[in-house]
């Protein structure tokens, strides 16, 4: 927010350090970003199977009902090894590898 | 105006739009966490200061104020940046039909000021829209057409387009001739006016360029033969007595009360003897009770409100009286604590 010397108003965020505090959590901030980034992923997901259904294609039934063969089972075991190793590793941090 | 975003845009605002309405509820929590921690209209501090100090410590374990900080920071600071970047989407095919709606039809746009603004105006970014009001080239569509129809009108109670039309009925004539609108913005009153008003000469002005340019396109779009300036409502230039109506529509909190004092000046040098005021606004602080004006506060702090105590707490009916006008009322539509009108007469 901007912030203005001469205005009053403005100066009530250091007035209230509790709310100005979970204001400034950059993790909560991003999770919302993140929620909102996501929902629109999901929006989409929900257009294109529209989209396909209408033009003979139905796949949101397509996909629900769809068994991977074992060469696709394994390529998509590793695709979320990998993801959630990632995941992980971002929280571990730099400092934990030694 | 008929625009279509594209999917991103029309998910992205609807999100923001649901995520506030969804947040709302918190507001029925935090109140009666105040209330479990003995907090109420006995032991609230008289002192404004203080009793925001005072909530803020009793509030500091609450789990739905603390939801209700990080979800309403999240949406103050991203609002302008989601409607503008729906906007970019469809630039591309929407702009050359705003360059023509703005350069082709019976309303005129004078700029006065250009860049040459009240230090109030730019000292912050209003609302914490990014940008402010002239943040974006399109900023006027981008805060007229998407922000506030798709954003602000699904999180105020009622049908907000339809209070500025309602309030037009409290005044005592229809033959106005000539009306002056302070603070056009992008024309959702303006709209309202001419619709009461079809017969007569619609004039408006305002700070922001990119408003007004948003609100021309509007009137050419209906054929309406409105005249904007880009201008000081408090200093506008214009010849005295030469209006029949000067009104604006929940502009006064948008600016110092120093100023709203020298609108009601001008306004009542701009009338002609016989001449009406009429200024909707927020409610002010005196109506309401010691939590509501928190609550106030605390949205208008929040939410890029920097003028809002100033003019909650401004006595308006005496400021219509100190300007010259006469039979001034001010009090709440329709026994509502918002909107909030104030009327004044020019003798005749």
């Amino acid at each position: 927010m901007a912030t203005s010397p001469g205005n009053p108003r403005l100066g009530f965020l250091g007035l209230t350090p509790n709310d100005t505090a979970v204001r400034s959590d950059p993790v909560a901030q991003l999770a919302l970003l993140l929620a909102k980034e996501l929902w629109v992923l999901k929006d989409r997901q929900l257009v294109l199977e529209a989209v396909l259904s209408q033009n003979g294609i139905p796949v949101r039934d397509l996909v629900e009902r769809w068994q991977p063969s074992a060469a696709e089972r394994e390529a998509i075991d590793a695709a979320r090894r990998q993801f959630t190793a990632e995941v992980v590793a971002a929280l571990e941090g730099p400092g934990d590898r030694r | 105006m008929d625009f279509q975003l594209r999917q991103q845009g029309r998910a992205a605002t609807a999100f923001l739009s649901d995520l506030a309405v969804a947040s709302a509820r918190l507001r029925a929590k935090v109140d009666a966490d105040l209330a479990a921690r003995g907090l109420d209209q006995q032991t609230l501090a008289d002192d404004l200061d203080e009793r925001l100090r005072q909530v803020d410590a009793a509030l500091a374990d609450s789990r739905a104020n603390r939801a209700l900080a990080i979800l309403g920071e999240w949406s103050g600071v991203s609002h302008g940046r989601i409607g503008q970047a729906a906007f970019d989407e469809i630039r591309p095919e929407l702009e050359p039909k705003l360059r023509e709606l703005q350069s082709k039809g019976p309303a005129t746009l004078e700029v006065r000021l250009g860049e040459r603004l009240p230090e109030y105006q730019t000292r912050a970014w209003i609302h914490r829209t990014t940008g402010g009001w002239d943040g974006h080239p399109y900023q006027g569509f981008v805060h007229g057409e998407l922000i506030h129809r798709e954003y602000v009108s699904r999180n105020y109670p009622g049908d907000i387009f339809a209070q500025r039309r309602e309030v037009l009925g409290l005044l005592p004539r229809r033959d106005y001739r000539r009306i002056l609108e302070f603070g056009t913005s992008s024309g959702h009153y303006t709209m309202q006016i001419q619709k009461v008003f079809p017969e007569a000469e619609i004039w408006g002005c305002d700070l922001s360029l990119r408003m007004l340019e948003q609100a021309q396109r509007v009137a050419n779009e209906n054929g309406w033969a409105w005249k904007l300036f880009q201008l000081a409502a408090e200093d506008t230039g214009f010849e005295s007595s030469s209006f029949d109506l000067v009104t604006s529509y929940i502009v006064l909190h948008e600016i110092p009360a120093e100023v709203t004092r020298a609108q009601m000046r001008e306004a009542f040098r701009l009338l002609r003897p016989g001449g009406d005021m009429l200024f909707t606004d927020v409610t002010p602080y005196r109506a309401l009770d010691k939590v509501a004006v928190r609550w106030a506060e605390y949205t208008a702090v929040h939410g890029g409100e920097p003028f809002w105590r100033s003019a909650a707490t401004l006595d308006l009916a005496q400021a219509a009286r100190d300007a010259g006008f006469v039979d001034v009322r001010s009090e709440g539509f329709k026994g509502a604590k918002y909107p909030w009108v104030t009327y004044g007469h020019k003798p005749g």
